[in-house]
């Protein structure tokens, strides 16, 4: 299989501060790979880069695809409405939109909306349905669910699966775990500007374990927890709580998630 | 302003119209344009636009072409109803009034350009628009005949458009001596806008 991207030694620095400091990167033809880390890593520099939109210091980008791209942060002019803005990169890209990709994503709902009255959620789905007028190989998504609610993340993370069914290649990045445990088959992780782990998310497990979060609020306040075995594991809290519950001890909230690069 | 104009000076009257639309053409250029402009390549409209194909220049093509629509619009209506309200003469030379407005529109809005692709934000365009915008009022011979200026102010005014536009529109015919310093501003803030977009593109 050919590789989508190949990255070699990129680098990138802002007056005498190094953010990319030699990333090494390969995305293999109709993956979905992620770019994890913490705010600040670089990995929205290091998309930029890649999507030739930043110009960088020293390395060697080769991308094999036409791309489209989802930045992390888009804005169009206030007044102009779902339809006009699809026509608009339609014509630009010399393609005609896809109808069905358009309600796929929900943009035929906002065809008549103008952009200033449109959710974060439905301008989102907006901006994603742009880069992908032009039938791109490559997909490049930036923080694609931040600021989307619960529903808009299945949602939207339904429609990544099917652009990779559909042959196409998606690098996102990302902070959240659980998004790139759901969606990725390999992912790459930049600490400090380099790239601290980079092979598949089942590699990562293995090498780092699954490590959930548990939180529980009591009356007496939170309490975290971090296992490996969800299932072990709660059922033994659960039970030390239980037998606390007569010390007026009730459980409020129980949280359990895969936790974030923050 | 017509009103003031012509109970000032009554014999203002004979180019009320003139003055008028320069006044709000260079207004409406100077200080309605750059904002728009701002707005689009300061913020992440241009990155949304660079970033999948439309190219960075329709933003400024299509804000000009709407400005230059709204000011023809605007001076049509000043060029119809100056007459009935402030006893207003209309050009004897019409043609050559319209051709030189249809000139001083793109070459005030090609200024107007520079300030909303030069400056950073909003605040700052204002700021620069009004600075533009006193001068070329003042010194362009509108308000009072440039004749009655001290000369040093005479000259300042030659490097506005507004000097040259309202010229050319009350001469009797276009003259190359007028039309010359139009086109030169035109040609050199169109390079300087050509510039500033390239600089724009690879920030």
């Amino acid at each position: 299989m050919t590789n989508a991207l190949e990255v070699k030694g990129l680098r990138k620095s802002y007056g005498e501060k190094a953010v990319l400091k030699g990333i090494d990167l390969c995305v293999r033809q109709g993956d979905i790979f992620a770019l994890l880390g913490v705010n600040g890593a670089g990995k929205t520099t290091t998309l930029e880069c890649i999507e030739g939109l930043r110009a960088y210091d020293d390395g060697t980008i080769s991308v094999n695809g036409r791309i489209g791209i989802q930045l992390q942060s888009a804005a169009l002019p206030a007044h102009i409405k779902g339809a006009e803005a699809v026509r608009l990169f339609a014509k630009w890209n010399r393609k005609t939109a896809d109808a069905s990709m358009l309600a796929a994503l929900g943009v035929d709902n906002i065809a008549n909306k103008q952009y200033q009255e449109m959710s974060t959620g439905q301008k989102r789905r907006l901006h994603l349905a742009l880069a992908l007028i032009g039938d791109p190989d490559i997909v490049f998504l930036d923080e694609p669910t931040a600021g989307l609610d619960i529903e808009g993340r299945i949602s939207l993370h339904d429609y990544i699966r099917n652009l990779k069914v559909q042959g196409k290649t998606i690098i996102l990045a990302s902070h959240d775990m659980a998004e790139v445990e759901n969606l990725c088959d390999s992912i790459a992780i930049l600490k400090n500007g380099e790239i601290a782990f980079a092979g598949t998310v089942i590699a990562l497990t293995e090498k780092i374990g699954k490590r959930y979060n548990i939180q529980i609020r009591t009356g007496q306040g939170l309490e975290t927890y971090e296992s490996d075995d969800i299932g072990a594991s709660l059922i033994t809290i659960l039970k030390s709580y239980m037998s606390w519950q007569e010390k007026d001890t009730v459980i409020q909230d129980i949280r359990v998630d895969r936790g974030s690069l923050r | 302003m017509g009103g003031i104009f012509t109970s000032v000076m009554p014999e203002s009257k004979e180019t009320l119209i003139q003055s008028m639309t320069v006044f709000a053409v260079t207004m409406g250029a100077l200080i309605g344009l750059p904002p728009s402009l701002t707005e689009i390549y300061r913020s992440d409209i241009k990155n949304a636009y660079q970033a999948n194909g439309v190219p960075l220049s329709l933003g400024l093509a299509l804000i000009n072409i709407s400005a230059f629509v709204h000011l023809l619009i605007m001076s049509a209506i000043l060029y119809v109803t100056a007459p009935l309200l402030f006893d207003a003469k209309i050009p004897e030379h019409p043609e050559t009034c319209i051709g030189g407005l249809v000139i001083l529109i793109a070459v005030s809005l090609s200024i107007a350009s520079i300030i909303g692709l030069a400056v950073k934000d909003t605040a700052n365009t204002s700021m620069f628009s009004i600075l533009l915008f006193i001068p070329s009022t003042m010194l362009s011979g509108i308000m009072f005949p440039s004749e009655m200026l001290p000369r040093a102010f005479a000259i300042a005014g030659k490097l506005f458009p507004a000097t040259w536009g309202y010229k050319l529109m009350t001469d009797s015919a276009f003259s190359l001596q007028t039309i010359c310093p139009l086109l030169g501003i035109f040609l050199i803030a169109s390079i300087v806008c050509k510039v500033l977009l390239k600089r724009i593109r690879t920030r």
